[in-house]
């Protein structure tokens, strides 16, 4: 089951008074996965949100396998975390399970919640969530209705390194079964084993982009710093 | 559908643990039951019954814009909204589940005031109930209706709390006019006037079709 | 404005667009027109016999009920303007909402002032709650908010989007109101409507200069104002190419 072929043409987003998106060119290979990279304010964000569904583009295309884009085949990770502080972790997932009309959404919620490590705490609230732990369940949350598609904003953040090293090994098993991937990171060496491609986003422009099969840190690393010296 | 039912669920349970805004609602309610008594003093108390469903509306319509504004609020911590707008589908039917959601619970806080009132103001509400609860459920309905989808609004603005009665109570005077004749005819024990009922339906339904169709604009980026 | 779909607004697209261009093109003669006929208008009323009966504040005739269809055309166009602008995208459909509401609150206003001051001479009071007044008066206060949410929302897509949801809501509480009084409303102190010959000798061209020259006004000031937002939205595009950055997205 490969991830529909992603492709964003001339994607532009003005908010009030900045643009944070000034014409995007993006394709994603079905199965394929994609790292974007840049510094702070360069549109990382607005671009995954666009990619959602969650932001409307001001101009430009978004097409899923040449059609319409779809919310329900998007699995979508923000900086917030999505959840409702007065519902236990279990019950978080059972409502995003109906939300996306999951088919048993309580043998999934539980699935993913020991998948996650979170099995001994699926019964407590949220609202006294670690950071860590929220992380874990709005990971587990964008997962709920197994997407084609995962749109990952800083999935690291908050995670201690063996939750790291399990979401790591999780990306690259699921990358391995056919799923698209599109994260954003600030760590390039995570971005280059996880990613076989990436585009470096500067002013909300792609300055640089690689699309190969065997993508090195190197190679990341030198594209990077072409990519911040060549903006103006 | 089943995402409007889910959101009603969520909403329900979220309340049952906090109960914040039903009490709030009430309280609020209560007050205004006793600001009414100073409001009004030295009144003849067949007068002051006469006037009761107009101040049990007051009551109910300022009530509800205090809910109505806490129930995006909720929305708003972890960007849970967001959550809202990835949800597949047509987003009516979010604001199908919100609009739920507060439509039971300003019910509750209306049937618990309606009994404060009736003590107060030594009203007797039982004989025209059924004609009374049939009225006050179709304004409400009309009241979640526009103020679920202008609450969705007023929340995301600058001025979140401030805004919502200037945007809500224009569109509310219609439901009010409906609503008031027909809760008096109850309360004085006449059948409640098919114009009000019918009113009351064409607002409800006007409403609920243009929020059903806005929300997606609303919740759009 | 589904996201991927294919109308979306192209931020390239003119400012002022080819709509707003041909239209501000009518603006000079229309003001031309304006002119000559303020002043046909003005000695006309000045020169009509005065009313048997109600006096001289019986001249109010001349302004009140063109001030209403000035109202009520421009709140019918805010919602189908910002229909269109939901539909289509079509941004300097949004900018003629925004002139729209502006225009037909000041008729409005104006409408609400010269009505009590007509009513107290010939009613004696300067307020009742008659049917169309009433009516008016809410429908002044959807309008009022309507500017209220585009004054405290600030400049942007989003502010856009929900005061055209409301300018919809305001259109078809228009109906909705005039239905309540038809069913509720106290016996209307307004005249159902004015028949042919139903003025006085000498009052019927004042009364018809006075239409014009006011509709005249409207659609001056509209296309002037709506220039104006035209021009604000160009200085707003050109700002905001020159800056960059991320979205607020979690608070939003």
């Amino acid at each position: 089951m490969n991830s529909p072929q992603l492709k964003l043409r001339g994607v532009r987003k003005r908010y009030a008074s900045v643009t944070a998106l000034r014409g995007v060119d993006i394709t994603l290979a079905p199965g394929g996965s994609l790292a974007i990279l840049g510094p702070n304010g360069a549109g990382k964000s607005t671009l995954l949100r666009v990619m959602a569904g969650l932001a409307h583009p001001t101009a430009g295309r978004i097409e899923f396998a040449g059609g319409k884009h779809d919310r329900g085949q998007v699995g979508y990770l923000g900086h917030a975390t999505l959840l409702y502080p007065e519902l236990t972790a279990r019950e978080n997932l059972i409502f995003a399970g109906r939300l996306y009309g999951v088919n048993s959404p309580q043998a999934r919620a539980d699935q993913l919640l020991a998948e996650e490590g979170l099995g001994e705490v699926a019964e407590r609230r949220v609202g006294g969530f670690s950071r860590g732990m929220a992380q874990r369940l709005s990971i587990a949350r964008a997962r709920v209705h197994s997407p084609k598609l995962l749109l990952l904003d800083e999935p690291f953040t908050g995670l201690d390194e063996p939750a790291a090293q399990r979401l790591t090994e999780r990306l690259t098993t699921l990358s391995a079964e056919g799923h698209g991937l599109v994260l954003t990171t600030h760590e390039i060496s995570r971005a280059a084993r996880l990613a076989r491609s990436a585009v470096i986003l500067v002013d909300g422009t792609v300055q640089e982009s690689i699309d190969s099969d065997a993508m090195s840190e190197a190679e990341l690393r030198a594209a990077y710093a072409r990519a911040l010296e060549a903006a103006p | 559908m089943n995402v409007a039912l889910a959101i009603l669920w969520k909403d329900l349970v979220s309340e049952w643990r906090s109960r914040d805004r039903v009490v709030a609602m009430l309280i609020f309610s209560i007050l205004m039951a006793v600001v009414f008594h100073f409001a009004l003093p030295d009144q003849d108390p067949e007068a002051l019954r006469a006037l009761t469903p107009g101040l049990l509306w007051t009551a109910y319509l300022f009530a509800a814009l205090l809910g109505l504004n806490r129930s995006f609020a909720l929305e708003l911590e972890n960007d849970a909204l967001g959550g809202l707008a990835l949800a597949p589908g047509n987003r009516g039917w979010i604001f199908l589940g919100k609009a739920a959601a507060n439509w039971v619970l300003i019910s509750i806080v209306q049937v618990l005031t309606a009994g404060v009132f009736a003590v107060f103001y030594r009203v007797d509400l039982l004989p025209g109930l059924t004609g009374l609860a049939s009225v006050v459920g179709l304004g409400t309905l009309g009241i979640c209706a526009a103020g679920t989808l202008l609450a969705a609004m007023a929340v995301r603005t600058g001025f979140r709390e401030v805004l919502l009665p200037v945007l809500l109570l224009p569109a509310l005077f219609p439901i009010l006019a409906g609503a008031v004749q027909g809760s008096m005819a109850a309360v004085a024990g006449r059948p409640v006037p098919f114009e009000s009922l019918q009113l009351l339906f064409v607002i409800d339904g006007v409403y609920l079709i243009v929020a059903f169709l806005g929300f997606d604009y609303v919740l759009d980026e | 404005m589904k996201p991927g779909n294919e109308t979306a607004p192209n931020p390239e697209a003119d400012i002022p667009s080819p709509l707003e261009a041909r239209m501000s093109r009518w603006r000079r003669p229309l003001g031309i027109v304006l002119g000559l006929l303020t002043i046909g208008y003005a000695w006309s009323v000045v020169s009509a016999p005065i009313d048997h009966t109600q006096g001289v504040i019986q001249k109010i005739l001349y302004v009140h009920p063109p001030l209403a269809y000035g109202a009520y055309l421009g709140f019918v166009i805010t919602g189908f303007a910002g229909m269109v602008f939901l539909g289509r995208g079509r941004e300097d459909l949004d900018r003629l909402a925004i002139a729209s509401a502006e225009v037909g609150v000041i008729f409005c206003t104006l409408m609400l002032v010269t009505g009590p001051i007509w009513a107290r001479g010939t009613w004696g009071v300067w307020w009742s709650w008659d049917a169309r007044l009433t009516v008016t008066l809410l429908l002044w206060f959807v309008y009022l908010a309507y500017l209220l949410l585009r004054g405290f929302g600030g400049r942007n897509p989003r502010t856009a989007r929900f005061a055209a949801i409301y300018g919809v809501l305001g259109l078809v509480l228009i109906p909705l109101n005039y239905y309540v009084i038809e069913i509720f409303g106290s016996r209307s102190m307004h005249p159902e409507n004015l028949k042919q010959g139903s003025l006085g000798d000498g009052m019927g061209l004042p009364f018809l200069l006075g239409n014009l020259a006011l509709a005249g006004a409207f659609f001056y000031l509209l296309l002037l104002r709506w220039e104006v937002e035209s021009q604000r939205a160009r200085e707003d595009d050109q700002g905001s190419e020159a800056r960059v950055g991320g979205p607020r997205a979690p608070k939003d």
